[in-house]
């Protein structure tokens, strides 16, 4: 009679692509010499093989310790496609366990992912792109990635990829740049994202808000958003897909800290599609369109036009987020704020 | 040879003698009683047993061999030496496959239609569990991705926390910073209002006093020239200034001269005496011809000094007088170099000089 556990004794695995198992904790040794034979073939089995075994997060502790890593970065330089290709693909499997980031880390492969960027290959590009988007959610990935000076590369590369590698690309750059955004400043990437944010596809539209987002969080790169880009967000705050609301409401959050920002937000007539953000009940983008109204509050005649718009703001008052409800209460202070009380001057 | 180990001959008739070991007293006293139940038994059996009957007349019976074959019966047992000798040694052969004979009965069976089992009713449990597993599978697998989509839906509400918090930081910094430098310029401002107003009260209490302290300047300033004679009589100064120190210089001079005379009369006087002296001592000496040599110096000397009077000209002169022009020559220089002081002075009108000179003139 069958029972209801899943069985440890998986079905026998005749796939001939891939090299033989050895039993045990012998396994991982025997593929690692495997890996150095001069054979092209035996190379290529024992990657199909220890791609299948690195699902595994003990398998993947193990491979770190035995020295896995080393042979891999070898081999990521290797002529014949597939072997980069699977090279890469292992690399990816173990940058989404903790253990395998960590492993990522401490042996240098990021550098050594460097030379993949140019890859004639699509996969090999792909691949070595996920790696990179999943060393960026780490803080330590996110710095390792600056520190191999990755980021202009990276910005560069926007202009040619295809969609879906881009999409890769904004995801580790806003990751990167939350860390230090002075590198892709400096390769112009305020220009490049604002070309993206009229892109045709959805999530490239909102990522690239993200990234403008995290750039924005820095002084230099406010300077940079205020100059152009202010207006292209303000459309995107009418765009349909709530993602892309979200992360525009952010991005102008940010660059309204500064006075410049402030007063071309007003040129660019921002508050009418924010306080529809805000009104709405269910939006994502509330916290963030709330937190711009109070920064557009403190110039004079921001002031004057949601002195009009007050009761909107009393509505979030009863949201059940807790920090919406902070943020309305600061807004309607920041707007009913009278100049010249001597508490301030003192 | 002979080995008693092996049976020889005819095994029919040998008798098989027991193996001679010493039995113990209990073995040979149960051999007895076993012997006398042997024979009492056999004489029983004897008894039983139905004899041949009692030969038919003119017949015997006689003993015979029923055998399929005749042996000799003798005591004498025919012996034949036979050797043996095993062949050299063979490879085994392989042992023929070995079918047992065909034993116990032939059986058929068949399986109908229907007898073994009901496919559609056994087939229910494992369907069950293959499909059971496959959806238990699938359900972990959607757990996972809602898990999965949770956590990040968990990531971008705490990333949106996160970014708003920040902003209001930095919103607040900025407020502050604008304050601050607000408060800075004002500080300013107030500052320089201050220090205007300070300079306007000096520049006031200066323009006051410097107002009251030129008051009094002027008639104190003239009161002062007219102190010290800047306000004078032209004609009055011009006399005063030119006309007496002439006359002093004149009156010197005249004075002078007459000194000069003197001097020289009482030098001449004293020379002729000497001279008589010595000429009345000695013996007149040729002093004669070195009189009008020395002549004409002290006469060009005299018109230099004074152009009116001619008294002193006429006089004579000796060589010693040499020292008298020099000091005349001097002398005529001290005056034209007072008249010369005395017209430049009088021209400037500072006090001090003038003070000076009219003190001089006065005097």
């Amino acid at each position: 009679m069958a029972h209801a556990r899943i069985s440890e004794n998986l079905p026998p695995d005749i796939d001939p692509t891939k090299a033989p198992i050895a039993f045990g904790r012998r396994a991982l040794p025997k593929l690692n010499e495997e890996l150095q034979s001069p054979e092209l073939l035996t190379q290529q089995r024992a990657l199909m093989a220890l791609c299948d075994l690195v699902h595994d997060p003990e398998k993947v502790y193990q491979a770190i310790e035995i020295g896995f890593l080393d042979n891999l970065k070898n081999l990521l330089l290797h002529h014949d496609r597939i072997v980069r290709q699977k090279t890469t693909q292992i690399l990816y499997i173990m940058a989404m366990h903790s253990v395998g980031r960590q492993g990522l880390i401490q042996n240098g492969v990021i550098s050594a992912l460097t030379e993949l960027l140019d890859d004639p290959v699509d996969i090999c590009r792909k691949n070595t792109h996920q790696i990179f988007e999943m060393m960026a959610r780490l803080p330590e990935g996110a710095v390792g990635i600056l520190c191999a000076g990755l980021v202009p590369f990276l910005v560069l590369k926007l202009k040619t990829e295809s969609e879906e590698i881009q999409e890769l690309i904004l995801d580790t750059l806003s990751n990167c740049l939350r860390v230090e955004a002075s590198e892709a400043l400096a390769t112009d990437a305020v220009t490049i994202l604002k070309e993206k944010l009229t892109h045709s596809s959805v999530a490239i539209r909102s990522k690239a808000a993200c990234v403008l987002l995290e750039i924005s969080t820095h002084p230099e790169g406010k300077v940079a958003v205020c100059e152009e880009v202010i207006p292209v967000l303000v459309n995107l705050l009418e765009d349909t897909d709530p993602e892309i609301q979200a992360s525009a409401a952010g991005a102008l959050m940010f660059a309204t800290i500064r006075p410049q920002g402030r007063f071309s937000a007003l040129d660019a007539e921002a508050i009418p599609p924010l306080l529809k953000l805000v009104a709405e009940e269910t939006s994502k983008a509330r916290l963030s369109a709330i937190k711009t109204l109070t920064m557009l509050a403190e110039v004079p005649q921001g002031r004057r036009t949601l002195l009009d718009h007050t009761d909107t703001f009393q509505q979030c008052l009863n949201d059940p987020s807790e920090a919406v409800k902070r943020a309305a209460e600061t807004a309607i202070s920041v707007i009913k704020w009278k100049p010249f009380s001597r508490r301030d001057v003192s | 040879m002979y080995d008693r180990r092996v049976v020889r001959g005819n095994t029919y008739a040998l008798q098989v003698i027991p193996v001679s070991t010493q039995p113990s007293l209990l073995e040979i006293q149960r051999r007895r009683e076993a012997r006398r139940r042997a024979l009492a038994r056999k004489r029983a059996k004897e008894q039983m047993l139905s004899r041949t009957p009692e030969p038919v007349e003119g017949r015997e019976h006689v003993h015979v061999q029923t055998e399929l074959y005749l042996e000799e019966i003798s005591d004498r047992i025919i012996e034949v030496d036979i050797e043996c000798q095993t062949d050299a040694f063979l490879d085994r052969p392989a042992t023929p496959l070995f079918i047992p004979a065909k034993t116990g009965k032939d059986v058929a069976t068949q399986i109908e239609e229907g007898e073994l089992f009901d496919f559609d009713i056994e087939v229910k449990p494992i369907l069950e569990v293959l499909v059971g597993k496959t959806i238990e599978q699938a359900l972990l697998e959607v757990m996972e991705e809602e898990e999965l989509a949770q956590l990040w839906a968990h990531q971008r509400a705490y990333a949106e926390l996160r970014n708003a918090e920040l902003a209001e930081a930095q919103r607040l910094e900025e407020q502050d910073r604008r304050y601050r430098e607000e408060q800075e310029r004002r500080k300013l401002q107030h500052m320089q209002m201050l220090q205007k107003q300070k300079e306007t009260t000096e520049k006031i209490a200066a323009r006051a006093f410097a107002q009251r302290y030129l008051t009094d300047l002027i008639p104190s300033v003239f009161n002062n020239l007219r102190e010290s004679g800047f306000f004078y009589d032209p004609i009055e100064r011009d006399i005063e200034t030119e006309f007496l120190p002439w006359l002093m210089t004149e009156v010197e001079e005249t004075l002078e001269r007459k000194v000069l005379g003197r001097t020289m009369l009482d030098s001449l006087i004293s020379t002729v005496v000497e001279k008589r002296l010595d000429a009345f001592s000695h013996k007149p000496l040729p002093d004669q011809p070195e009189a009008p040599v020395e002549e004409p110096k002290p006469t060009e000397a005299a018109p230099q000094e004074a152009g009116e009077t001619d008294a002193a000209d006429q006089l004579v002169t000796d060589q010693e007088e040499t020292d008298p022009p020099v000091t005349e020559k001097e002398e005529t220089d001290q005056p034209v170099a007072e008249e010369q002081l005395s017209r430049r002075t009088s021209s400037q009108l500072e006090e001090r000089d003038q003070a000076g000179t009219e003190d001089l003139e006065i005097e």
